[in-house]
């Protein structure tokens, strides 16, 4: 976001047409974001269990859902677990989307479509991702034990999402699948940026392949790459679907991000309070990532 | 210059590439085409055997399952949400492109925030209001849901295309004797195409993805969509793996289509929005 010069005011014809086409974006944004939000701060603080609207906004004001939410073991290993997923899909994930576009930035026949075929993974719903990697990664019948065990990797079948010290792994796998082509997009975006001037001066130099890339490519692209990290994050945080469709957050918990555990506890238990107490608390945490982040960002991209 | 043999080293690194990552959606039309028989087996054959090949999965979940119902569902609320993302989206974004009001520095922050927001915690409050307005089972609702997530990133892609516009142009067409709204209509809107291209296969995309409002707000099966309805064999005692994987890949066509074809469009536009914020 860029700060927006201080201009003086806008005749009064501009005005109205400028609010005028704001408009309905204004109603939008305000009926189904800032009202929900509302209703959420609400709802996280008013403890007892009502479901109707109404009920619910007349119950006490109170603390109690962040008590009993920040008290609760399942908060701090739900924590932990979303920590591990969102680590665990970005670090692979970036790799994978740099190298990708370190190839795609190059010429060659046939680019445009292997390119499209290249970033298909990022349209397919979560849910059908989970559906594709629990058949694949299935322990008797899936694909990939049986070329595990044909290489003789393996002698046991390894039920990799219904195992608990394999589920992690599990659902990170096509989480990863999912989203490295916004890595790779993004980051082939800003590789374009990067002069080609820059790189004959590093030959004439005499500079290897691998320093061009230390010293030309990736202060180039450095600032993409980071803010494409922090979105990347923000949405492996609160990333639900791939993993409520593969393990539901199990087995026993092993999986169970704050995402699951705040839909756990809002349609599960029908404790509508502390999931909107977790809510708060899970944005709270983004908000505080992105502060940070895009502070970093702003030294970095100076 | 790049010497030939490099393209063609590019080239067979890219294919390999491909080909690993295209895996899974291979996999899944292999699973589709085969018998149970087959498919069921602990050495299952990577290329499917020819002579085996078949799509009775294809006609059978057609035939058991309310296939088509779940998808022509998801595509009336793909198209209700991603028309009315669009126009909103349209105009607020050249409205925030061309004058400057302090709704600029709240459309930036409204699409962090809507970055931020978990979908499992948004569908609560959406839960509670639905129930208040009736609006639960109805795909008008899942419309509506849509629409709360489409609206922030949707104008402020639109913004990003009606920036690399020239003011110019609106002042030409001033000086030929239109008013503001028809320069926007005649002159900028059938410029804009491309980025209104990109922005609605966006919106669709991310609508036809979408699984929890519609797993939460909808539980008639009848008014299902093909997300909740292909989750839904996951629970199944025995599942029926080339059906689903055969549902799956009708599922995925649609989108797999648009994705194609209109790709480059959406790689500018995702990458002019992300650079630029």
């Amino acid at each position: 976001m860029t700060a927006v010069p201080r201009r003086r005011r806008l005749p009064v014809r501009d005005r109205w047409l400028a609010y005028g086409l704001l408009a309905p974006a204004c109603v939008a944004v305000a009926l189904l974001v800032a009202w929900p939000l509302w209703v959420i701060v609400q709802m996280s603080l008013r403890p007892g269990r009502a479901l109707e609207l109404t009920k619910l906004l007349s119950q006490p004001l109170g603390f109690a859902n962040f008590d009993r939410v920040l008290a609760q073991p399942s908060t701090w290993a739900a924590f932990g677990h979303s920590l591990v997923y969102t680590g665990g899909t970005l670090v692979p994930a970036f790799a994978l989307g740099l190298g990708a576009a370190l190839l795609f930035h190059r010429t060659f026949p046939g680019r445009r479509w292997l390119r499209s075929l290249l970033l298909l993974p990022w349209a397919v719903p979560g849910v059908i991702v989970s559906i594709g990697f629990l058949w694949m990664f299935d322990a008797s019948f899936g694909v990939v034990n049986s070329v595990l065990r044909r290489v003789g990797v393996l002698s046991t079948d390894v039920a990799w999402f219904v195992d608990a010290d394999t589920a992690m792994l599990a659902v990170i796998l096509p989480t990863v699948w999912k989203s490295f082509p916004f890595f790779a997009i993004t980051m082939l975006a800003a590789l374009q940026g990067v002069p080609a001037s820059l790189y004959e001066a590093a030959r004439v130099d005499g500079a290897s392949p691998l320093q061009q890339f230390r010293h030309v490519t990736w202060p180039g692209i450095r600032g993409s790459a980071m803010l494409a990290v922090l979105l990347n994050a923000l949405w492996t945080f609160r990333e639900f679907d791939i993993v409520f469709a593969s393990t539901g957050g199990g087995p026993a918990g092993a999986t169970e991000t704050l995402g699951i555990l705040l839909y756990r506890e809002a349609f599960g238990s029908f404790r509508f309070g502390t999931a909107a107490a977790l809510g708060v608390l899970m944005v709270a945490t983004a908000l505080v990532v992105v502060l940070l982040g895009y502070r970093w960002l702003r030294e970095e991209t100076r | 210059m790049t010497p030939r043999w490099h393209r063609y080293a590019f080239l067979a690194l890219a294919l390999l590439l491909v080909a690993i990552v295209l895996f899974p959606i291979y996999w899944m039309v292999v699973t589709s085409l085969l018998p149970s028989s087959i498919v069921l087996s602990r050495q299952p054959p990577l290329l499917p055997p020819p002579d085996q090949i078949s799509f009775d999965a294809y006609a059978e979940v057609f035939h058991r399952r309310p296939v088509v119902a779940w998808i022509l569902n998801s595509a009336i609320v793909v198209a209700g949400s991603s028309v009315i993302s669009l126009v909103v989206a349209t105009l607020a974004g050249y409205s925030l492109s061309r004058f400057h009001t302090p709704a600029q520095r709240v459309a930036g922050a409204t699409l962090l925030l809507s970055k931020m927001l978990p979908g499992s915690l948004i569908v609560v409050p959406f839960f509670v209001m639905f129930t208040a307005l009736h609006l639960t089972d109805t795909l008008a609702g899942l419309i509506l849901a849509n629409v709360s997530v489409g609206v922030p990133f949707a104008t402020w892609m639109m913004k990003g295309f009606f920036d690399t516009l020239p003011r110019e142009l609106e002042q030409a067409a001033k000086i030929d004797g239109c008013n503001e709204l028809q320069a926007l209509w005649f002159v900028i809107l059938p410029l804009a195409r491309p980025g209104l291209a990109a922005c609605g296969i966006y919106l669709a995309i991310v609508a036809w993805s979408e699984f929890v409002f519609a797993r939460t707000l909808v539980t008639k099966p009848a008014n299902w969509l093909v997300t909740v309805g292909l989750q839904s064999f996951v629970g199944e005692y025995l599942v029926e793996w080339p059906l689903l994987m055969a549902a799956g890949v009708v599922s995925l066509l649609p989108m797999f289509v648009l994705f194609v074809l209109l790709e480059p469009f959406l790689v500018s536009g995702l990458t002019s929005g992300a650079v630029k914020q």
